[in-house]
């Protein structure tokens, strides 16, 4: 792509276009908001997965286990349930730092949709729910809050939030109100 | 937000020592046959800085609607890069992915946005004549239809027949849009009647 029409430039703004810049970075989430976007739609498998093939003998064995769960019961159900929950556990382990970065920033964007929402909504549901939905809220802050200061002791917003909600549970405890705090999953 | 770590490892693309780093088109096929992550990155990383200094350009300095129309132009790509032949330049295909993604985004805005405008030359001339503006500065300022015309041609190196091409225009307008687009920016470039484009250090 060569244009043989800058004749009526002149030397200066030649040289104007010319110093312009051709690349930028853009940020890096975009990177994996596009790859997370490619995997969803199945234009990517996740890297260092084996293929599709390689993934049969998992897969057949997925299926017996299934069956074994139908013939066998309650029993190899709790089994297959706790394996996969420490099969999540090690796929969560195998993602960089980038990727569970980005999916930090996914899950805070849907925390505050949700809470978006939770507040604009009419109140048919009753102040109860809202009251549990805000609790809910409350608690994964918490939960976050701690998190965070494991993960960099020294910030003073974390410990805040923490220590904040600390003293608020602790209140309500010793005001005999210690079942406001009612949604547990961590 | 605090910029993410820089160090993902792209395992399936590490180049050895000695050997040549994949060509788009093979890390392209990696991507075709085994849906691989690892060389769809490296194609990434290798065409995004270009592809997104152009977007950001022709949409004026709008980051966040560039980010969206790279990651949207990437999408599209993936979608048909089976149908791509590979008779330019991956490079150049996803510019031109992208370009049309900017083109539905004017038009959403503006059906007439390549329209030639008679009242920019002077009712656009920079309303501070104390501060000198810069090129890219400048070129935000302009209408979408000049500003695009510009960046394909003095900016890109495309020529009019190509903008023609690609803008579904004939080459004459193509030549009109440029003369009245660069008229416009030394318009803005020099309020003082200094036609000069300044050169940023």
């Amino acid at each position: 792509m060569t244009s043989n029409d800058k004749s009526d430039l002149t030397p200066a703004e030649r040289a104007a276009f010319a110093a312009l810049p051709t690349e930028r970075e853009p940020s890096r989430v975009l990177e994996e908001r596009t790859v997370h976007e490619l995997r969803r739609r199945g234009l990517l498998s996740k890297a260092g997965r084996r293929s599709s093939w390689g993934r049969l003998p998992m897969l057949a064995a997925g299926l017996a286990a299934a069956l074994a769960l139908f013939v066998s019961g309650i029993t190899v159900g709790q089994w297959l349930g706790s394996r996969a929950v420490a099969d999540s556990m090690a796929a969560a382990q195998q993602e960089n730092a980038l990727e569970l970065a980005a999916a930090v920033q996914r899950a805070g964007s849907a925390y505050v949709t949700t809470l978006t929402a939770l507040a604009q909504l009419t109140d048919s549901s009753g102040n109860g729910a809202l009251a549990q939905g805000r609790e809910a809220a409350l608690t994964a802050l918490y939960a976050a809050a701690r998190e965070l200061v494991l993960l960099a002791p020294d910030d003073p917003v974390a410990i805040a939030i923490r220590d904040g909600l600390d003293r608020r549970w602790s209140a309500a405890a010793t005001a005999g109100q210690a079942d406001v705090r009612n949604v547990v999953w961590f | 937000m605090q910029p993410f770590s820089t160090d993902h490892a792209l395992t399936d693309v590490t180049v050895k020592p000695g050997l040549a780093e994949p060509d788009d088109k093979a890390l392209a096929d990696r991507v075709l046959r085994g849906r691989d992550e690892g060389a769809f990155r490296a194609l990434y990383r290798r065409h995004t800085p270009r592809l997104f200094q152009f977007v950001l350009r022709l949409l004026g300095g709008n980051e966040l609607d560039a980010e969206d129309t790279v990651q949207d132009t990437w999408i599209k790509a993936a979608e048909n890069l089976e149908q791509f032949r590979w008779e330019s330049s991956l490079h150049t295909w996803l510019t031109g992915i992208a370009l049309n993604r900017c083109r539905q985004q004017f038009r959403r805005q503006d059906r007439n946005w390549l329209a030639i405008r008679e009242d920019l030359g002077v009712a656009s001339r920079n309303d501070r004549p104390h501060e000198r503006i810069d090129l890219d500065a400048a070129l935000q300022g302009l209408p979408p239809g000049y500003r695009t015309v510009v960046v394909l041609h003095d900016v890109e190196g495309y020529t009019h027949k190509e903008i023609a091409e690609r803008l579904a225009i004939s080459a004459n307008t193509s030549k009109s849009q440029l003369s009245r687009a660069r008229h416009a920016l030394r318009s803005r470039l020099a309020p003082g009647g200094e036609q000069q484009m300044r050169v940023e250090q």
